[in-house]
This record gives C-alpha cells, structure tokens and sequence, in this order.
C-alpha cells in the first residue's frame, strides 16, 4: 500500500466523516490528543451517544453529501457502556457495508472500528490506514448529489 | 421558528490550541454562520475571567445558546454548562466543540488545522441550534432498600444502609442467616475465628430497627424501576413461632425423623425439626417440611406435644409480601463446584476426600467432631492430609475457566489448620501456581510453606482411588519431572466456586444480565463494578465473582454507599436526554422494543412509550426504527443530519 | 393438486357462517389473462375467486390496505378478515404480524400450496411467443388458452425466477390450507440469479446499477406494492408527513430531508439502498417491486442480497415465526465482525 501511496501525488485530500460513540472511541480520539499521537485531519468527527445510535441513513447520508469516505467507531464488543448497542450496530452496519460493496461502491470508502477509550494510538492508526486506503480511489462520486 | 442567537467562544488554551489552530480565524468565520449572533475568542476561556466574558456576552446579545470551542467535553462541558446557566440559558443547550484533543493537539498543519477545527466548531453550531431546553427528570424515590441474601455481604450491606437511616428488607433462603462464612472455621490471614467475627454482625442485624430479617424466604417478582421497585417475597412457612421458641431442645429430642445435615455438608445429621447451628438468627427451630412426617397430629405431632411454650403451630401457610423499595442489592453468594463433575477425582464416590467446606466443618469448634480433625470414615487421625488446589477452577476445556481467587489462600489455611491439630502429620498440597495477592497474604502462605512446613508440589493429580484403607493419589511434581504417589488418609479438594443454585433464576426475576460463566454481570468492569445493569440494582460478594470475605465486605460496603447516594434526596436526578416517540410516526412495531438493552419500552396503546427513568440515552431505538418514530433528545437525526452537512460544507 | 372448488367452498362458508367480513382473493381480470385480486364480502360471490399461474399479487398489501382505512374511519374491525395466501404471501403476513400492525386472531388465512411449481413470468412467457387468453395449472405444467388451442409449456420454463429458488412454497402460518407441502423441492439453487450477478467485479457491479439507477422515475410504484412499506411517512420522502392535531410546527418545518425529491442519480440510488436497508429482514421475495416498475429496474436483486446476508450471517429468516424480533433489533454473540478493524 505505502509504495502504491508514494506514486499518487496529487493534492486530493479525502474528506471523512468519522462518527464516534461518545465512551470508547471518542474518549479514545481524546487520548490520542493528551499523548500528542499525530495523525492526518481528514477525519471530522460526530460524537454520538452510541455506535448503535448510527442509523444506516447517516452513512448514506454523509455519502450523499459528498464524504469520500465514512468511518463508524465504538466500543469493543462487551464493552459497550449501553451494554448491547455495539451488537446491534455490527448487525446493522454490516449490511449497510455489504450492500455499499454490491451497488460497487468502493469497499473502502467505508469503514468500522472498535476504539476503546484506551486506544489512543489505535485511533490515530485507524485514521491513517483509512487515508492511505481513500487517497488512491480518488473523490467519492458514485453516491455524491450533483448539486455544487 | 424564530432565528437562533447562538454565541460562539474559541479558547486559545494558551498556545494548546493556538499553537495550531488559528483561533482568532475559526472566531471569524463562525461568526459568519447562519444562527450564531455573537463570537469571540479568548486566550483562557475556562479561567475566571474567560467564564465570566461569556456570561457577559450571552446577557449583551441576547444569546439563546453557546458553542465552546475548546478541549474534550469530558473535562469542561460541566464547566460551561453550569456557567450557562448562571447566565440564565438551559444548560441542555452549551455545546462544546472539541478542537484540542481532536484537533491542535493532533496535528502541525496550521491551515488544515484551522479547517478542521472550523468544521468540529461549525458542526456544535448546528447540533446547539437544535438543542431543546432539557431539565433532569426528577423522579420521586421509596427511602426502602431490598437486599437479597443473608451472608456476609448481604449482612454488610444491609447495617450499612439501616445505619444510614434507610429501612432495610434483608430477605435469605435459609432459616438462619450468616451464609456460608457461618460455616468456616477460621479465616486467612490473620487465622481468627469466623464465628466469632460474624455472629456479632448477626445479631446486630437481628436488634436494628431499621432492618426487617425474613430469613426462609425468596424473592418472586420484581417490578418498576430505580427508586419505586415493587417486590413479591415469599415467606415460607417453618411451622414454629420464632417469638415463641425458647431453642430449649425438646422438640429436636423428640423427633423420629434423621436427615443429614447441611449446615455440616452432611457429616452430621439433624431431625425434620432443628436450629441450623446454636447461634442461628432468628434463634428458632424451623421444622424442615420435607423431612417430616406429615405435620399431622395423628401421623406423629411428637414435637408439638413436647413443646411447653406452644411455638409450634402446623397450620402455618406461605405468606406472600409485597413490598415498594428504591434500590436493591443482591448479595446471593455462591456454591462450591460439586464433587460429582469431577470425575476424574472420584466424583464424589471416594470416601474421605472432601471438600473445602467439609473440612472447614471438621476443623470447627462446632463442627462434626468438634474441632478435631478426625477423617470421616473411622473417625482417626489423618497422618497424611493431601490438599488439592484448583479443582475445576481453570480448566476451560472441562470444567471453569477462571480461577476461584480464594483457593490458594483458604488450602495454605488448611495446611495449617491441620499442622496446628496434628502437629506430627504431613500436610501435601499440590497446586498450579500460588496467588497470594492481597494483604499479608503471601506472608501467610510462605509461613505455612516454612513454619508449618506443609509440602507444596506444583503440578496436577491425575487420579484419585481408594486402597486398602487409604486414599492413593497419583500426581506429578512438575519441578522435579517426578510422579508422586500418596497414600493419603485423607484429601481436601479445593473446588471453583460457582453462582449460587437459583443465581440465574433471581437474574432473570430482577432482568439483570449473568456473565459467561453465570455470575452477575456489572454494569462496567472498571467504572460501575458495584453496579448491575438495571438502575438501582447491586450487587455484593460472591454473586458477581469469586473473592474472599474482605474484598466481599468491601464491596458491600461499596453497594450500600452507591445505594446510600441514590436514596439520599427524595428525587432521584436522571438525565434528560432520553428517547422521545413521535406517536404521529409510531406504527408500534416494537423493533425498538426488543432493541432497548434497558427494556425502557413499552407499547401502550399502539404506540411505543419511553419509561424516562429507565431510558438512558444510547440511541439504539432511534437507529433501528425504520420509521423515524424514536430519537434521542439533543441527538436527534435532524441534528447529525445537520451536523454532516457542516462537516462536508 | 388444488381444486379450486375447494377454495371457493371455504370462501363462501367463512361469509355465510359469518366467521369473516371479508374475503380477499383473486378474480379473473377484466382483460387478457391475468388475475386480478378482489375483496368479496358476500357469499354469492365465492364462485368469481380464481387460483391460476397469474395470480402474482401479494394480497398481504391488501390487509394493510384495510387496516388503514380502518384507520382512517375509525371502525372497529369487529370480525376477521380472510385472505387467500401463498406461502411467500403469508409469510409477508407473518412478518406484518411480528410487527404488530394487526394481531393473529383478526386474520383468516386460506393457505394456498405452491406445491412445487409457482407463479407465472409474463416476460419469460411472451419471450416464448405464447399470447394466452387464460392459463391454468396442471400438475407440473401449465395451461394455456391461445387462439391456436391449448398449450401446455411446463412451469419451470416460464416460472417467476424467484418461485424457482422458492425455498418454502408452502404457507406454514394458516388457518386452513390447500394443496401439499412440497417444501424441499427445489427447482432451481436458492439465490442463483444473484450468484450469477456477483460475479462481476465492483467496477462493473457499478456500472450496471449505475444504468439501474439512472433510470428510476421515483414513481414509487415499490413502495406503493409493496406490504411493508406501510408506513403513514416514508423517511425517504417528507411529502407524505402525517400531520395530525398532535403535529407542532416546529415538527413540520424540522422534518429530515435525507433524500431530495428530484429524480437523480444521487438522490435514486440513496432512496433504493435505504429501502432495502428497511426491507432486510422483512422482504419475503414476493417480487412485486420489480413486477410493477415501469422502468424495469432489477430490485429483485437488491433484496435478495439483503436476505442472503441475513440468512447466511445472522440465520435470519424473514416471516418466520409471529413472536421473532426483527432482524435489526436483534443480534447474536457471534455475529460475523471480521470486517471492523
């Protein structure tokens, strides 16, 4: 992938939305920050209250609005301070992931992480690689509204 | 809708942010976007001063919500959310736009630094110009508390909430209370008396005016919520009257019928009518219903007739209780592995080997031989004691996968309490690897190694028969790659400790979810280990995991403050970002229903109903409906639908 | 085989004894060979009920249908309703039931075997030349009516691809049914028509939906067929807002625009994908989406690669039991997780 990433040089910053449960991933994203663990700032991040609470449409959604790419994070499974919101989000979020990869939307365009609050450098490792994966495939086209 | 006047405040934090976000320009430009009346930025915005200019300014402009643009809300969204309100706004309404530790303190990029934080900041800026004006829900609370089980640490539990002034139901299966602590000798490290220890805590149980003791009883349902329980016990009938009964003895002499006894695990007997021990609470005999005769006069009525005082009355009924409560605390201990899954040892079909709790009751003053070691079979004295650690305990593959935590502690004691009762004996005990962790403990266990000179061999036994009069065990000693055989008088399996029988019963009567190996699930491992995940349920001791007495105390005493906390207003405060229905939408499907993780919806009516008390926030609801009928309150759809768009624009 | 006497008799003893106010079935159309579905509420009219290839509807829409205009006029259902039901048809019931839109004990379900063969394809049939004026079953084969005689073609040839991989033609919720349970005949392997399309790769899997998608007219036909999709507002699209005295203002204006109305590529490809999204779990294959679209998109494959998943990943089966929780409401401890990092 790095020596792929080296050929591509062109200005195109890919745009994330990165959606955050407010207990693991978020709180881990804020310890990357307290151990100064750099990492590209593509991502913007929504803190929700539970990767459970992301709805399909929210992914379609950021999509629609021209993200280049869409990254759902929480909890890992059994973690979850809501107890099973991570279980019924895998559910979910598998068959958004699934059925973006069978229209041929790009399968990295999309992604899901568990980041515990102790993972601050999980975190930034997972902002990275989704960058490195994004900056090859170009703008995101397929799904975005053509409206300028 | 009238327009938003949003007010915008960028903290510099120093030159943490500044150094690379350029803070006066995410100032500028939010001060531009639609809704915000007001922005500005400062260079210490949580300071004094800082905290102060955006009172001023939320007074000045006529602000009707912030954005704080400054590090992680977990550290000042309270901050800025009290300071609001001293300026007169819905604290619900301060948003904070994390831009330190998800931004500046990320990246060296001024520019792009800049655009992000521009884009985290112009996001709360939505999400705050949909925020409603929330108020915690105050839910009004029964200053009752329900503790179910009556060992140590349902007893702990229960003095330290009556001592707090609460009432307390203590309800216990058995007819005395004290659980399985009542029937240890002594106890590591330190080697005093359980007894001795224990029964001053009963009795005190037994005089405190704020605890009602309902011992032969159990819960049977359970309703409501945090705060106002409703609870069904059932008080079974022990056909005398402890008011009465002077535990003279004389119905127990009288009595034809010899069961084995349980307080002694079987190595003692007791009639249908008997005391669980001589310093049982309540002090009464109970007539065991399923021993006895036929609690008819004609069939037998020995005891009746022998009783002076009259306390026995066979005409006693169940009785069912209703009780309102505000919190719970379930405290229902454990059992010890049966010898019966481990074949491999006999399976409980070899005569003198025992477990930890037989002989816990051999070594007792009140115990089966009154506290002489003597092995049940001839009743002689073992000269060769073979202690077996970790039996059933860590073995994933057949038995339990974790490990009992007190096993390595309670055989060192054993060792000892043998060496200490016969001094010429050998005392073996074969273990994995000892863990002593925990105050003055691997001192003990060293003492018992050296002093006492017990003979540790680490590895497993492989086999376990009897011969000749003996007990032959077949083991190996992994440090010296030699197999062991001992002809042992006598073998104490340490066996795993498991939930108590009935653990998953009273889980499922309270909703209150089991781990995977049936212990009682806390709500956080770390952060609520006293906690179930129903609000307003704990839980104490041995039920959530195995651990010694005084980790069990400890937590107890960490139940009852939790639950001292919650009861300690006449309302309880619970957050009001809580899922709200859209009855307009709602066709009452009840996906949300079986989504919830806190069974906080109901259908009434067709319609889904949110039990705000219970409801705490998570959303799951909101991303199942296919309808849209459900959201959460301050996190609505519409508000990350908005909060995307700022982060793309 | 089914005789539809048998039908017909069932029909007109519910309404002459009373035991339904209704009946919803199929008649014969009033033009050219297919059937078309009726609502009889007398007796006399049992004998107009019909049971043939062409009988395609899903008539679960149906009882949606008079639920809301219960709904709408306030009327007590006062007695059940009965429907005549394939076994792809009764289990879309079972799922409206999972869902609580109407309880058990208010539906009268006439169970009607597939066994083994299934509906017609019309487009396979005029691709064989074949115009029929009426088409009947008969054993393993139908039977056409044309103006050159009968013809008889057998079913496989002309059969709805989605009854070929049919794997339950039975309807197993019933409270009376016709035919044998032939489930566990498979005449063709379940999901091959969506094997055949994955394997493509992405690249070419996009350009193909791409040409799908482009051409949608956002007429809603889909959505209009389709049983579960009762909802009074669609969250794709705002139009249809159920504004009732409740309703504030501030609801009005807030309500989430996901998707805009326009018929672009954009805003098409997000309203199928988040139909399909609500559809997983729930659709039972009955295909009318794609029978009804005028533009020709192939939805069939959509849906079926949601059920696919649900099935392969979660041993989820849509319409399977009355007291099952939904497919997203629900989760198993070992739900497949390679594909989170």
């Amino acid at each position: 992938m790095s020596e792929q990433q080296a050929e591509v040089t062109t200005d195109y910053e890919p745009r994330i939305v990165a959606f955050l449960c407010k207990w693991c991933s978020s709180a881990g994203s804020d310890l990357a920050g307290v151990s100064r663990i750099q990492y590209p700032s593509n991502a913007t991040p929504i803190t929700v209250p539970c990767s459970g609470s992301v709805s399909p449409m929210y992914i379609l959604s950021a999509l629609k609005k021209g993200a280049d790419g869409v990254l759902v994070s929480g909890c890992h499974i059994g973690d979850c301070h809501y107890i099973e919101g991570n279980y019924l989000a895998r559910r979910k979020i598998h068959l958004v992931k699934e059925l973006l990869g069978f229209v041929g939307v790009e399968q990295d365009r999309f992604r899901m992480s568990w980041v515990s609050a102790a993972e601050g450098a999980k975190y930034s490792q997972v902002i990275k690689d989704f960058v490195e994966d994004l900056r090859p495939l170009g703008p995101q086209t397929k799904l975005k509204a053509d409206r300028s | 809708m009238t327009k938003k006047r949003t007010g915008v405040f960028v903290c510099h934090c120093g030159n943490n942010i500044a150094a690379t976000v350029d803070v006066k320009k995410v100032a500028e430009v939010m001060g531009t976007e639609e809704g915000v009346a007001y922005s500005q930025d400062y260079v210490y915005m949580c300071s004094d001063p800082g905290q102060n200019a955006v009172i001023q300014s939320i007074k000045d402009n006529n602000l009707d919500s912030v954005v704080i643009s400054c590090c992680s809300p977990n550290l000042h969204e309270k901050t800025f959310r009290d300071n609001a309100k001293r300026a007169g706004l819905n604290s619900f309404t301060c948003e904070i736009a994390n831009i330190r530790e998800q931004c500046a303190w990320v990246h060296k990029d001024k520019e792009r630094a800049t655009e992000k934080a521009i884009k985290i900041s112009r996001s709360a800026v939505r999400r705050a110009g949909r925020d409603q004006a929330l108020e915690p829900i105050a839910v009004p609370v029964t200053r009752k508390v329900l503790v179910i089980g009556g060992g140590i640490a349902g007893i702990q539990a229960a003095l330290d909430i009556a001592n707090a002034g609460l009432q307390v139901i203590l309800v216990e299966k058995q007819a005395t209370i004290g659980g399985h602590m009542l029937q240890l000798s002594e106890t590591f490290p330190t080697l005093d008396c359980s007894q001795c220890i224990l029964s001053p805590k009963m009795v005190d149980v037994s005089r405190h005016p704020n605890i009602t003791l309902l011992t032969y009883s159990e819960v049977k349902e359970v309703s409501g919520s945090v705060g106002n329980f409703r609870v069904n016990i059932l008080k079974k009938p022990t056909y005398v009257d402890p008011e009465l009964c002077k535990i003279c003895d004389d119905c127990a002499n009288v009595c034809p019928v010899v069961v084995p006894n349980e307080f002694d695990l079987g190595l003692t007997a007791r009639r249908a009518i008997h005391i669980p021990f001589a310093q049982a609470i309540p002090a009464s005999y109970t007539l065991d219903e399923s021993a006895c005769l036929g609690l008819n006069p004609i069939r037998c009525g020995k005891c009746k007739d022998v009783c002076e005082v009259g306390a026995i009355n066979y005409d006693m009924r169940p009785q069912t209780l209703i009780e309102d409560v505000g919190a719970i605390v379930v405290a229902t201990g454990y059992d010890l592995y049966g010898q019966e899954h481990m074949n491999e040892l006999g399976g409980g079909q070899i005569d003198d080997v025992l477990d930890g709790l037989q002989f816990e009751r051999l070594c007792s003053a009140s115990g089966a031989t009154k506290g002489h070691v003597l092995r049940p079979s001839d009743r002689t004295v073992p000269k060769d004691v073979v202690f077996i650690q970790c039996v059933g305990s860590r073995d994933p593959a057949n038995h339990c996968a974790y490990c009992s935590k007190i096993c390595c502690m309670y055989t060192a004691k054993h060792a000892s309490l043998y060496k200490h009762h016969v001094p010429d004996g050998r005392a073996y005990v074969f273990y994995i690897d000892i863990r002593s962790g925990g105050k003055g403990y691997e001192e003990f266990v060293q003492r018992i190694m050296e002093d006492d000179e017990a003979i540790y061999l680490r590895g497993r036994v492989s086999k376990l028969y009897r011969k000749g009069g003996k007990v032959r065990v077949l083991g190996t000693d992994t440090l010296t790659g030699q197999n062991v055989e001992i002809d042992a008088d006598m073998v104490v399996l340490a066996l795993a400790m498991e939930p108590s029988k009935g653990t998953e019963e009273i889980a499922k009567t309270l909703k209150i979810g089991r781990d995977k190996d049936g212990f009682l699930a806390e709500a956080h491992p770390k952060l609520k280990p006293v906690e179930s995940v129903t609000a307003g349920i704990f839980l104490a001791g041995c039920a959530q995991g195995p651990k010694d007495i005084p980790e069990t105390v400890a937590q107890a005493g960490a139940a009852a403050s939790k639950v001292i906390g919650l009861l300690s207003q006449p309302t309880l405060s619970h957050a009001p970002t809580v899922a709200r229905v859209r009855n307009s939408h709602c066709t009452g499907c009840e996906m949300c229903v079986s989504a919830c993780p806190y069974n906080a919806i109901s259908l009434e009516n067709g319609k889904a109903l949110v039990n705000e008390v219970l409801c705490e926030g998570c959303g799951s609801c909101s991303a199942t409906c296919l309808r849209a009928a459900i959201e959460v309150k301050n996190a609505t759809p519409l508000q990350i639908h908005e909060m995307i768009e700022a982060c793309l624009a | 085989m089914i005789n539809i006497q048998d039908m017909r008799d069932t029909a007109r003893d519910l309404l002459a004894k009373n035991e339904v106010r209704a009946v919803i079935g199929y008649r014969r159309g009033s033009s050219g060979m297919n059937a078309e579905p009726v609502v009889i509420t007398d007796a006399a009219q049992a004998d107009e009920l019909v049971w043939d290839p062409t009988c395609f509807h899903n008539l679960a829409l149906y009882l949606v249908e008079d639920r809301k205009f219960l709904a709408h006029t306030r009327a007590k259902p006062g007695l059940p309703i009965a429907i005549v039901a394939k076994g792809c048809d009764a289990r879309a019931i079972v799922v409206l039931m999972q869902e609580h839109y109407f309880k058990r004990e208010e539906v009268y379900i006439i169970g009607m075997s597939c066994e083994g063969t299934g509906v017609l394809d019309e487009r396979k049939l005029a691709s064989q030349g074949i115009q029929a004026s009426n088409a009947a079953f008969d054993g393993d084969d139908y039977v056409f009516t044309t103006a050159q005689g009968e013809k008889r073609i057998a079913a496989r040839e002309v059969m709805a691809d989605r009854c070929l991989e049919c794997r339950i033609p039975y309807p197993r919720e019933h409270n009376v049914v016709l035919g044998e349970d032939k489930t566990g005949r498979v005449l063709a392997e379940p999901f091959a028509a969506l094997k055949r399309f994955e394997e493509r790769d992405a690249a070419e899997r996009w350009i193909y939906w791409e040409r799908q998608f482009d051409r949608c007219i956002r007429c809603f036909a889909c959505r209009s067929v389709c049983p579960m999709c009762f909802c009074d507002e669609c969250v794709v699209d705002s139009i249809s807002f159920p504004v009732t005295a409740q309703t504030t203002a501030e609801e009005k204006a807030n309500r989430v625009r996901w998707i805009e109305r326009s018929a672009v590529r954009s805003e098409n490809i997000t309203y199928h994908m988040t139909r399909a999204m609500h559809l997983a779990g729930r659709c039972v294959d009955c295909n009318e989406c794609e029978r009804v679209c005028p533009v020709n998109i192939p939805l069939r494959l959509l849906n079926n690669k949601m059920e696919r998943e649900a099935r392969e990943q979660f041993g989820y089966e849509p319409g399977a039991s009355i007291g099952a929780p939904a497919l997203v409401a629900s989760f198993l401890d070992n739900d497949p997780e390679k594909f989170i990092r």
